[in-house]
């Protein structure tokens, strides 16, 4: 048989990226090419399938029937354009980062000479967030799986990636202590601290209504502007500054890190903000209306929270309340919207 | 002290708690985690044994992202693609357009599994299959659209499942059903069970080494860098298996017969022609069936019986199909070939018939004739009679042509009637698939069913194909321009 006729004859067309972008007017990024219009669902039946079933109507009900409105989901790009390659070399770089953290203070008996403070401290702050963590996990793959865009959706994939990064750290960090200090209740008291502890309850609250909030929308704002905000800001980014303070080095610089995942959340969370206000009014008030319902929760996630970190040699609890509201504000006034009670 | 992973590995999964603030039930509802009856206490049981930490997965994939940009980019750049052979280019259209957007839709059920999967231990694996698919997805698009400028069918990769070509639909209506509408339990058996470690063998090992052997070292590499993570997400369904035979052996039994025949009739549309027609004869490593037995059959019977399920009931039927279902759906994606968007290779030049007849003892018997008239057509200048007028009648299971599921001789309706409709399939193994199950399937319109309601306008092929969004520059036509056929014409012949 005839093979002289080559792959690559000449055509008549020859494109330069995908038709999909239609006219951009420029080169697309690496980041567009690998990420563009790839939710194949986003049609009158999204599924393949009977009207009727499971997936079908779980997407009409929750994602197509939804109250914010946008020309284009595509639209939205992800500030940081995260790709899979960048994502894990970026975060390959973090863990080589935080493996050198564990080498060093390991080398130096960190753990051994915490004082009782900061031992209770650890047990009370840190050590519980494996479970805070894994909520933030489960709610960012839900927002991943009903996101009416991939850009969106990715955005929620590596963030869901990164809250399982801190729960393998937090595990990581449970099990050195338990081991350098058996008589506690390292790696075995959490859940308890957890499901009863006065001060940790109005975050397990938020979470668990966050876990039956099914409306796309609602879910976006529970989780990106409430709860996970929130919680990050309260439990690595505050926190941070109180275990430093404490003499709890090592998990505070490992805070400090994992805040960096946080901050790049709500850098696309803004982003997509901005998209939403910008399409259109009353995009805006939908979002206030939702963000409104859940103030409530948020300020008692903020109250019991700071209380939670506060402690005698650190900052009053009204200083962490107020340093986090304020970083609450900036992360929604910006489009327009308003975290103050009713 | 510096920690082993399995030190604190556990800790990492222990992450169930009792919710008192919410219903559980709504929570976790029934509809996606698929636990039915089977108790919390079963789950508990529920291990993998790759045990993976985030900070290894960087660092490897890390790795192995370069690896592939560096062979990607090489290849690239020294010309490899423009000297493929056009059959073998033929069946990277077809993988790119038919599996890039599939391992799209993966991401999505591995996020289903993080958010639902009964316990905390599959949520967390779930999180690498995110990743993992999410990769595949990217490098499939890098690679495509790194190709573009040779050929506009690599737009296809990013294109396909947003058109209504009818063998994406085949393609996406199984997908969508064991991915995007299945409870995790469902989709673990069906999908990474079933489809991930066993027949996704055959699409990236088979046709990478075949691929080698074209000499497209660039989409052989890609191929076994994707299967070196499939390997490791796959198995989220040995521990689903497990509790299930604890509990309720009749669901696992019923759930993975299914799928692996909706498996096989995928492969027989996707791979078969592309392993045993498009690759070039001298560049074939295996048959698709040999491979098949040894990659896919031997591998699951071998399952079956470790776990103590039976072979399906349909196993000899299932046989006779091997031989036979993707020389059948062969022979109609070439006729039909204006529907396709990629050029296939009849594959039947002397040389490869006889290798075919070797391989298959009654391909001549059950195909060689179709094929002749084909022939005798094409040397008599008679193109029109090679081209098709209509579309062929579909199963409403599998999407697929009925009368491509077994031999020539194999023609005997199997129908369904359900809530008033008449339901039609391509063998009884479909149709028992629908009878289980009718709402899964019922109220769903395929392609004909569609033309039949009015709903492709104009009613003719042409109005089919621009409903299938088939641009004249990526429609099919043989690949080789025909000329394969002209050994056959009597002055040749003599």
């Amino acid at each position: 048989m005839s093979t002289e006729q080559g792959a690559a004859k000449p055509r008549t067309r020859k494109l330069r990226t995908w038709t999909a972008f239609g006219e951009l007017g420029r080169r697309p990024t690496e980041y567009e090419v690998l990420t563009h219009g790839m939710n194949h669902t986003l049609r009158p039946t999204p599924l393949e399938l009977g009207p009727e079933v499971l997936g079908n109507r779980w997407l009409r009900e929750h994602r197509d029937a939804i109250s914010l409105r946008v020309p284009d989901w595509d639209a939205f790009r992800d500030p940081d354009a995260v790709t899979y390659g960048s994502y894990v070399a970026m975060q390959d770089d973090q863990e080589t980062y935080v493996e050198g953290l564990l080498e060093r203070f390991d080398r130096e008996d960190h753990d051994a000479g915490l004082s009782e403070e900061a031992l209770q401290r650890l047990a009370l702050c840190v050590t519980p967030t494996r479970y805070l963590a894994h909520a933030q996990q489960m709610l960012s793959a839900y927002l991943q799986q009903l996101a009416p865009g991939s850009y969106l959706a990715t955005c929620a994939t590596f963030q869901t990636a990164d809250q399982l990064r801190r729960v393998q750290l937090v595990a990581y960090r449970t099990t050195q202590l338990q081991r350098t200090h058996p008589s506690r209740a390292f790696a075995t008291g959490e859940r308890a601290v957890w499901e009863q502890h006065p001060l940790w309850q109005p975050m397990r609250e938020a979470a668990e209504h966050a876990l039956i909030t099914y409306d796309w929308d609602q879910a976006f704002v529970a989780t990106q502007l409430v709860f996970k905000p929130l919680a990050d800001m309260l439990l690595l980014q505050q926190s941070a500054l109180e275990l430093s303070t404490a003499g709890c080095t090592l998990d505070a610089l490992i805070a400090d890190n994992l805040w960096r995942d946080s901050e790049r959340s709500q850098r696309w969370t803004t982003v997509l903000l901005r998209m939403l206000v910008e399409a259109g009014p009353e995009n805006r008030e939908v979002l206030q209306r939702y963000l409104t319902s859940w103030v409530p929760r948020g300020q008692a996630m903020v109250e019991a929270g700071s209380q939670l970190l506060a402690a005698s040699t650190g900052r009053a609890q009204t200083q962490i309340a107020e340093a986090v509201r304020a970083g609450w504000r900036s992360l929604v006034e910006p489009a327009g919207l308003s975290v103050d009670p009713v | 002290m510096l920690l082993n992973r399995d030190d604190w590995y556990d800790i990492s999964r222990d992450l169930d708690w009792t919710l008192s603030y919410v219903d559980e039930e709504v929570a976790f509802p029934q509809c996606w985690t698929g636990k039915r009856a089977i108790p919390d206490e079963a789950w508990q049981a529920w291990d993998e044994p790759f045990r993976v930490s985030y900070r290894d997965y960087v660092r490897v994939q890390r790795e192995k992202e370069s690896g592939v940009k560096a062979v990607g980019d090489a290849m690239l750049r020294a010309g490899v693609y423009q000297k493929l052979d056009p059959a073998h280019v033929a069946a990277a259209h077809l993988h790119m357009g038919t599996t890039c957007m599939v391992e799209y839709m993966a991401v999505t059920m591995q996020s289903r599994f993080c958010r639902f999967a009964p316990t905390p231990r599959w949520r967390n694996l779930g999180v690498f299959g995110m990743l993992d698919e999410t990769r595949h997805t990217q490098l499939d698009l890098r690679f495509s659209h790194d190709l573009l400028r040779f050929d506009p069918r690599f737009d296809w990769a990013q294109k396909a499942f947003h058109t209504n070509e009818w063998g994406v639909l085949a393609v996406k209506n199984f997908f969508d059903d064991i991915m995007l509408s299945s409870d995790c339990v469902e989709a673990a058996l069906a999908t990474s069970l079933t489809v991930e470690h066993g027949f996704t063998n055959i699409q990236f090992v088979a046709l990478a080494a075949d691929a080698m052997a074209a000499g497209d070292v660039n989409w052989s590499n890609l191929l076994s860098s994707i299967q070196t993570d499939e390997a490791r997400h796959a198995q989220q369904g040995f521990p689903t298996l497990q509790v299930l035979m604890e509990h309720d052996p009749q669901r696992a039994q019923q759930a993975i017969d299914v799928a692996f025949w909706r498996s096989t009739r995928l492969f027989q549309t996707l791979t078969g022609p592309a392993m045993d027609y498009y690759t070039p004869l001298d560049q074939r490593k295996m048959s698709f069936k040999e491979f098949m037995l040894e990659w896919v059959v031997n591998h699951h019977e071998r399952i079956l019986a470790d776990y103590g399920l039976s072979k399906p009931w349909y196993w000899d039927k299932f046989l006779h199909s091997l031989e036979n279902g993707h020389h059948a759906m062969h022979l109609g994606l070439w006729f039909w070939r204006p529907t396709l968007f990629w050029k296939p290779n009849a594959g039947v030049s002397k040389a490869e018939r006889e290798w075919l007849n070797e391989k298959y003892p009654t391909w001549e018997e059950n195909w060689g004739g179709y094929w002749d008239q084909i022939i005798a057509n094409i040397n008599a200048g008679r193109m029109d009679l090679t081209l098709p007028e209509t579309l062929p009648a579909l199963c409403n299971v599998t999407q697929l042509p009925l009368g491509s599921a077994m031999s020539r001789h194999d023609l005997e309706p199997a129908v369904s009637v359900y809530e008033g409709r008449t339901y039609q399939f391509d063998s009884d193994i479909s149709k028992w698939c629908f009878d289980l199950d009718p709402a899964r399937y019922a109220g769903h319109m395929n392609v004909v069913d569609r033309f039949i309601a009015g709903q492709i306008q104009p009613m003719s092929l042409a109005g089919g194909l621009e409903w299938m969004g088939l641009t004249p520059d990526v429609m099919g036509d043989d690949a080789y321009g025909y000329r394969w056929a002209a050994e056959y014409a009597p002055a040749m012949a003599d």
